[in-house]
């Protein structure tokens, strides 16, 4: 029985929870968060940054692809070296099919070191899939061939889940998922299987929000993230705070934009207990946290 | 101009005159104070197995695939976190909150309504679902039981009513009075509060706002969270300058999920800072607005 979202985890008020504890010296975490996709050029573009003459969309979508392909030829070696330069180690949340079809972006991640993160087997909802525990095993059976390890976390192709595909993620291995962007907590989800941890990512703080629907300007990707962590470093005095920040390669790699990006991560860096984890890491802390 | 009347219900223009705001008698407020500023807290239960009422992230390639659990989260987020740091801007700038609420939601978040309770905030009637008013099969019935809800909450009738996202019937404001509300706030056509003639007894309006409204600025017209704090001081300003000879009203709506966020969450602090110590401003709820309206202002119509 596909189950309400309540139903598996129940509305609480963050004022009134028990306090979590950072190790010493930590006072914030934040999550960078790498998200690498295929698109398939016979299926409508995930996003578009022109649309045809006329407005009506074509297929195949030349331009379109080609601006998400330019990410993965150039952009993202232009994010590789700004987060290796700051010794960022990010969760890369990548469809498995990026394995089979960029190996050489997957093992420059592989090779750093960087957890990778199960995310759908190529960029189409969750709903579309006519058979979605198949799917689910597949992607994480990819992943897991080519990284070595078998991926903790999931996240769904744009953020996607029907009421039961958190059964499935739990069935197929998954620990923790991004998909859940309801608290500045990490928190446990009830499956039919064995419990999933929601960790506190957000769609704000995210470059297809920012710039690809909202449109804004590049300069926004900065001052949006200072924002927000000036907000939750203050409130991080009382509680552990953590702050994702989301980036594509055909978005947060183009050279109008990264150095918004790598400013933002330096300066957040800069500040005293403030930490980079990867996805896995957050979720090892929660776990141990949890039970104390 | 003659325009055909609706079955029920009244015509706009049948229920107010049009009049210009420079030739009315001069209202006045108590201790020379030149303006009122009221605030209102939007909070909405999104219902996870329908179509979410807005969205953040739209799916790859588009469409709008049920469920959509990406946003209803987001929407969440606001009634778990969010919300409790407008509460605190509130209490720390002494500003009276203004609750408006679906029926149907109250019972979904407890520990923020009684937040809300203890703190004697006014609720106002919001539909007893986030559906608009012209697809609400009975519309007094949901009115109805809007307000008993609000009273079983608070002990107290709600005295003010806003019709989810403003929407109304021909007949919405006649059905409001039968059901003995005192003010409506959907007509956003004057600085002043208004009377509205209905088939019974007439009714008030109190100016709302669509612009200094968090939805119309960030999600539809998406603009930076900065800009929420500028539309705000200029609106401020110049409703303070009009006010000069006759009192006026300004409104700020928000909603916990958007400038809750921790990005915006200051750009809403930083106006009250600006603005809660000046001497010739009152910080009030709607029924203040009302009580002040009818003491001091023109009779109701015939």
């Amino acid at each position: 029985m596909p189950m309400h979202p309540r139903e598996r985890l129940p509305y609480s008020s963050i004022e009134n929870r028990p306090l979590l504890k950072f190790p010493k010296g930590v006072r914030l975490v934040i999550w960078p968060v790498l998200a690498l996709e295929e698109w398939d050029m016979a299926r409508p573009m995930a996003r578009m940054v022109i649309s045809p003459p006329q407005g009506q969309p074509q297929q195949p979508d030349h331009p379109n692809w080609s601006w998400h392909e330019y990410g993965m030829r150039v952009g993202f070696w232009r994010l590789r070296k700004v987060l290796q330069n700051l010794k960022i180690s990010p969760t890369v949340t990548l469809n498995a099919r990026v394995c089979e079809t960029y190996p050489q972006v997957a093992q420059a991640c592989v090779d750093l070191g960087w957890e990778l993160n199960a995310h759908g087997y190529d960029q189409v909802p969750m709903h579309k899939l006519d058979d979605q525990r198949a799917v689910i095993q597949k992607s994480m059976d990819i992943i897991e061939k080519f990284g070595g390890k078998r991926p903790r976390g999931w996240f769904g192709p744009g953020l996607t889940q029907t009421f039961d595909t958190l059964d499935y993620l739990s069935e197929a291995g998954v620990e923790y998922i991004g998909d859940w962007v309801l608290d500045d907590e990490p928190v446990t989800l009830k499956t039919t299987h064995k419990p999933v941890v929601a960790l506190p990512y957000n769609f704000e703080i995210h470059d297809i929000t920012m710039m690809a629907l909202q449109n804004h300007p590049s300069e926004v990707w900065h001052s949006r993230a200072i924002d927000q962590f000036n907000w939750l470093y203050a409130e991080a005095a009382e509680r552990p705070k953590i702050m994702a920040l989301a980036c594509h390669p055909y978005l947060s790699g183009v050279p109008h934009r990264i150095g918004h990006v790598e400013r933002t991560f330096e300066e957040l860096l800069g500040k005293d207990g403030v930490v980079a984890w990867d996805g896995s890491k957050i979720l090892d802390w929660y776990l141990a946290a949890k039970a104390t | 101009m003659n325009f055909p009347k609706p079955p029920v219900g009244m015509l706009p223009g049948d229920r107010i005159a049009y009049s210009p705001i420079v030739n009315r008698k001069p209202l006045k407020l108590p201790n020379r104070a030149r303006m009122v500023v009221w605030t209102i807290t939007n909070v909405e239960e999104w219902d996870p197995t329908q179509t979410m009422p807005r969205t953040v992230l739209t799916p790859p390639a588009g469409g709008s695939p049920m469920p959509d659990i990406p946003n209803w989260c987001w929407h969440e987020y606001g009634n778990r976190v969010g919300f409790w740091r407008l509460l605190q801007v509130y209490d720390d700038f002494k500003i009276p909150g203004v609750m408006n609420i679906n029926g149907a939601a109250v019972g979904a978040f407890p520990e923020l309504v009684q937040a809300c309770v203890e703190r004697n905030w006014e609720f106002v009637g919001h539909g007893f679902t986030q559906r608009n008013m012209q697809k609400v099969e009975n519309e007094r019935d949901d009115i109805r039981k809007s307000a008993q809800v609000l009273e079983k909450l608070t002990g107290k009738r709600p005295r003010g009513w806003l019709g989810p996202g403003l929407t109304e019937t021909w007949e919405t404001p006649d059905i409001l009075a039968e059901e003995g509300y005192d003010y409506v706030a959907d007509w956003v056509l004057d600085d002043q509060p208004v009377w509205l003639k209905t088939r019974g007894k007439p009714i008030v309006n109190i100016p709302y706002t669509q612009e200094c409204n968090d939805v119309a600025m960030m999600l539809i017209q998406h603009h930076k969270a900065k800009e929420f704090y500028d539309r705000a001081m200029d609106q401020f300003e110049q409703v303070h300058k009009d006010a000069k000879d006759s009192a006026r009203v300004m409104a700020i709506s928000v909603h916990p999920y958007i400038m809750g966020a921790p990005h915006r969450a200051k750009y809403f602090r930083k106006i009250f800072e600006k603005i809660a110590k000046k001497k010739d401003v009152l910080f009030w709820n709607g029924s203040q607005i009302l009580d002040w309206y009818l003491k001091t202002g023109p009779k109701a119509p015939h």
